[in-house]
């Protein structure tokens, strides 16, 4: 009977190896291929392979709970097998519409194999940064990921190099740089505030060691780590006042660059946030501190977000404020606490697949025009059916409309504030949400069936490129009437993860 | 061995000033390396009582790295770039100055109440990293030129690395590596983007950087 | 332990031109030349007051008042300062303040008197030097303040005999008293004494019209001046343990006099700075300063 637990044990663990090693593997043999069209082949069987390994680390995870591999340092928990679902949908939908966006400017030649070669070996390796992120115990190497995520997805913002990407490239690195050296001092505080509480000095940064010793911790030194995390995976994350990179790095890269940015790089960072959630809450005495502390941003965010969207010109700026707004209702979904915790979850996988559908559409309607002005797209439905409904049909789960699922978790953020009793909180949420809104809606419309700037002729689109639109949109639509049992119930151990300050005392830390 | 290391914080204090006075990136880039080497000795010296091999070899990795790598590749980026100073940065020289002895002034405060490194006489070193840290944002902020942002970056990672020393003491060496290879590489990006950014808009300029708004 | 103190205040008075022969010995031994002799500020001073002096007829009182003061207060503040580890003349808590207050006597009668002429070069050089005292003396009062704090005396002789020297707040008053010490006393890298060009002088020019026994006020009142900054760098920097009163007095004129020879290397290694960058020097001695105070309130 032990030994097959065994076996099962090594089984998950060599997936989460693999998870790992297959896309980095990947990445640097795209980088020697001779031709463009083989950089970008490898790139997607490569992923497609780790989303099937990492498909088999969620399913194990999600059945056992609990998963640990190189001695207690990779770990994957019902929070991190959310995620990681959330990125697996999201890269390999990402991925397969890379490989049209990239296919159609190969066919067009403004891709030259230098930058077919840089564009997929950087894609594989931010996807196994990503990884490296959601499986590692260690808060140390979970910050050695995101600081690689940063790095690598620096190049792929200037894929074509342009004054203006160049210009976006530098802001996006220099400020994300520094917000995570932030957030590393962040974790160095929390290494520090765990002194001489009986850890291991080898495994002081073991999430788990920490999340065990969590209530004698010292408050002072955890409240420090705190800030200085929050602000710094928040400036990953696009949350107000730190966004500032974060509309000019999404409207200057490609198509499938700013879809992976706003559908989980941004959520990846929150992630990082939402680990060290329950241990500053237990450490400073479950008095909702560090909760307020994120709710103030989440609702900075929606506020400066929802006020910026109003005057966008080009359409990917303007999703980039969406991105920022739907972060802030996610960060105000987790500082509600409580049932918020739950939706603030839900929330992160309907906006993923929303944002990655918006992205995907005007990637493509601004391949086919030229331009991402949205003066320019107007009418975008006579010009290709699919990609123009696609945009409008995103944009309006985006805003929440019903039955998309993005109405579900804002309604289920909206009824977590009305749970607490903060009027002003709940009567800021709606502000913000009526402004995008309306806002949001005024410009889908005009995009949608406005008259055109120039009349061209319609453009077909094939089986592949309706699947990319079709499945996220259908999934967002079935997820708003209804949730699979199994989504919610990870969802559901997610949600205890991050909140289980709140519902019930830390357990033992290894298994 | 507790003088010495007060007398290095207080050569890593008065390193920070001068990079705020001073306007001649060469030097700046001089300033900046004996920074890091400073830390090398000072990653070895905070932990005298236990000296292992693995300290050695991460404090001469992080030497390498900080005294002799980035200096060469930002001399590099200097050179193709040709810029030798910046002439007007957007708070002056004067003014800069005065602001590090302030932000000295508060880090020293600071420092008094965290509750860190307890029990051991090195009072300065938590104020001399945070002041690091300070200064190396403070750069970021108050210069114009690309070449200066990242000077202020490697500064702020200095400025961490003694915190990380001092505070934590001891991180599991994959994780230390890790992080020197991030900066490593957070460093050669910078660079390979202000080369680019050269050739493409002919200056350094970072406030000239905004065609970007809304 | 009085008449050590008289002693070392006459011989104060006595030295202080000899320093300007040693600096302008150093220099000359380094440019290859011989150089003029060591005590050719004797020789000026002595022709000086032989002569007569000629006054202009739009200068008034302050003309002939500037060049008394500024030597009497120059005099006055060596009187406040202790010599060779021993205690000064006179010595109360809050005498340091005096002490910089009287230098900044002697210049305000100096810039007054450059003013009383009229003439538009001394104008010039007073507004300069104006300029750059406005930024020394912080400098000056942060560190005598710092080295106050370390040694928890608020006089001269107190901090002097107070103070550990090799404290890193120390050294860092040194410094900074250095750049004062080189600015107050306008040496290279803030003013060239030897220049002969009035647009690029600053304290030579501000005195192009007194002549005689003025003059020689002048010289003698900056030589004292020298003397009495210098010999507070030593006082901060030499330990003086060595045991009587005598030795230590000898030890501090050894002091001086390498000081005055390092002066004499630094002005033969280094040129002028530009007049832009010279506020910058003294900022950074100002900020030297205020990181001492910092470190010793600590």
């Amino acid at each position: 009977m032990r030994g097959i637990i065994e076996i099962k044990m090594t089984y998950s663990t060599s997936f989460i190896w693999l998870l790992l090693i297959v896309p980095a593997a990947a990445g640097l043999a795209c980088l020697v291929l001779p031709s463009p069209k083989a950089a970008l082949r490898t790139m997607l069987v490569g992923i497609l392979a780790a989303a099937a390994a990492g498909c088999a680390v969620v399913a194990t995870a999600a059945r056992d709970g609990r998963l640990f591999a190189a001695s207690g340092w990779l770990f994957v928990d019902g929070l991190s097998a959310f995620h990681l679902a959330v990125m697996l949908i999201v890269v390999s939908l990402s991925t397969g519409y890379a490989w049209i966006y990239f296919g159609e400017e190969l066919r067009s030649g403004r891709l030259a194999l230098k930058q077919a070669r840089q564009f997929s070996g950087l894609w594989c390796g931010t996807m196994s940064a990503m990884s490296l992120v959601l499986v590692s115990n260690n808060l140390g190497i979970m910050w050695v990921g995101i600081e690689a995520t940063t790095l690598l997805t620096a190049f792929l913002i200037c894929v074509h190099v342009t004054r203006e990407s160049l210009e976006a490239m530098w802001k996006y690195i220099l400020i994300c740089s520094v917000g995570v050296a932030f957030a590393f001092m962040g974790t160095l505080l929390a290494a520090a505030s765990a002194q001489g509480v009986g850890i291991e000095p080898s495994e002081i940064l073991l999430w788990t060691n920490l999340r065990s010793h969590a209530l004698s911790l010292n408050p002072m030194l955890v409240k420090a780590s705190f800030i200085f995390l929050l602000v710094g995976y928040g400036t990953k994350a696009g949350l107000a006042p730190m966004h500032n990179w974060l509309p000019d790095a999404h409207s200057q890269a490609p198509a499938p660059v700013s879809a992976l940015f706003s559908g989980f790089m941004l959520s990846a960072a929150l992630y990082c946030v939402m680990r060290f959630v329950p241990i500053a809450e237990a450490a400073t005495g479950d008095a909702g501190w560090a909760l307020n502390l994120l709710a103030g941003f989440g609702l900075l965010s929606i506020g400066v977000a929802a006020s910026f969207i109003l005057f966008q010109k080009n359409v990917k700026r303007f999703l980039a404020y969406s991105s920022m707004e739907h972060l802030g209702i996610i960060a105000l979904g987790i500082g509600l606490g409580g049932f918020g915790t739950f939706a603030a979850l839900f929330h992160t996988l309907n906006h993923s697949l929303g944002k990655t559908v918006s992205f995907f559409s005007a990637g493509r309607l601004g391949q086919m025009s030229g331009s991402h002005e949205m003066a320019r797209l107007s009418g975008s439905v006579k010009r290709s059916p699919l990609w123009g409904l696609g945009l409008f049909s995103g944009i309006l789960a985006l805003i929440g409309a019903a039955p998309f699922a993005l109405f579900m978790s804002e309604f289920q953020v909206l009824k977590a504030a009305m749970d607490r009793g903060s009027v002003w909180m709940t009567v800021l949420y709606l502000t913000g949400l009526a402004v995008v809104f309306i806002g949001a809606l005024g410009h889908a419309i005009s995009l949608a069936w406005g008259k055109p700037e120039t009349e061209l002729d319609p453009v077909k689109a094939n089986g592949l490129e309706r699947l990319l639109v079709l499945v996220p949109l259908c999934a967002l639509l079935l997820l708003g009437l209804w949730m699979p049992g199994s989504l919610h119930a990870l969802l559901n151990d997610a949600a205890e993860i991050v909140g289980s300050a709140v519902t019930k005392a830390p357990d033992a830390g290894r298994p | 061995m507790h003088d010495w290391i007060e007398l290095g914080m207080i050569a890593l204090v008065l390193a920070d000033v001068s990079l705020l006075g001073l306007s001649l990136l060469s030097t700046c880039i001089r300033v900046v390396a004996f920074q890091g080497i400073l830390l090398g000795l000072f990653a070895v010296a905070a932990q005298f009582r236990a000296l292992s091999p693995r300290l050695f070899a991460i404090a001469a990795v992080s030497v390498v790295l900080k005294g002799l790598i980035y200096p060469w590749l930002l001399r590099r980026a200097v050179k193709e770039a040709g810029v030798q100073r910046e002439i007007e940065p957007f708070i002056g020289y004067i003014p800069s100055i005065l602001a590090g002895i302030a932000m000295l002034g508060v880090s020293i405060w600071i420092g008094g109440r965290l509750p860190l490194m307890k029990g051991q006489d090195l009072p300065l070193v938590v104020p001399a990293a945070l002041m690091t840290m300070m200064t190396g944002l403070f750069l970021i902020v108050a210069r114009k030129k690309a070449l200066n942002q990242c000077l202020g970056y490697l500064v702020f990672e200095n400025g961490i690395y003694a915190f990380g020393v001092a505070a934590v003491g001891e991180i599991p060496a994959l994780v230390e590596l890790g992080i020197l290879l991030d900066a490593f590489v957070a460093v050669l990006v910078m660079g390979v983007a202000m080369y680019h950014i050269n050739r493409e808009f002919d200056h350094l300029d970072a406030d000239r950087l905004s065609s970007l708004k809304g | 332990m009085a008449a050590a103190s008289w002693i070392q205040f006459a011989l104060a008075l006595a030295l202080s031109p000899l320093l300007f022969g040693l600096i302008s010995r150093t220099k000359a031994f380094f440019a290859g030349r011989k150089g003029q002799p060591l005590f050719q500020l004797y020789y000026d001073l002595i022709r000086l007051i032989r002569k007569g002096a000629v006054y202009s007829l739009t200068t008034t009182w302050i003309f002939r008042a500037g060049p008394v003061i500024g030597l009497a207060s120059a005099a006055a503040a060596l009187t406040l300062l202790p010599f060779g580890g021993n205690k000064a003349l006179f010595a109360f808590p809050g005498d340091l303040i005096l002490f910089a207050t009287l230098f900044g006597v002697a210049r305000f009668f100096t810039v007054l008197a450059a003013l009383d002429t009229g003439s538009s070069f001394e104008g010039m050089g007073a507004s300069r030097d104006v300029l750059f005292s406005a930024l020394s003396e912080p400098a000056l009062i942060l560190g005598l303040t710092a080295a106050a704090r370390e040694s928890g005396s608020l006089s001269l002789s107190g901090v002097l005999s107070g103070v550990s020297h090799f404290q890193p707040e120390i050294a860092l008053v040194a410094a900074a008293l250095l750049v004062v010490f080189l600015c107050e006393n306008s040496r290279i890298p803030f003013d060239d004494p030897n220049t002969h060009l009035e647009l690029t002088m600053i304290h030579e020019v501000m005195v192009l019209d007194h002549g005689g026994p003025d003059l020689a006020c002048i010289l003698y009142g900056s030589a004292l001046k020298l003397w009495g900054l210098g010999s507070l760098i030593v006082g901060l920097v030499v330990p003086f343990r060595a045991g009587g009163p005598w030795i230590n007095t000898a030890i501090g004129i050894a002091g001086i006099a390498a000081l005055a020879i390092t002066v004499g290397v630094i002005e033969s290694v280094m040129a002028r700075l530009r007049l832009v960058r010279l506020p910058q020097l003294l900022a950074a001695a100002g900020a030297l300063s205020a990181l001492a105070l910092i470190l010793a309130m600590r």
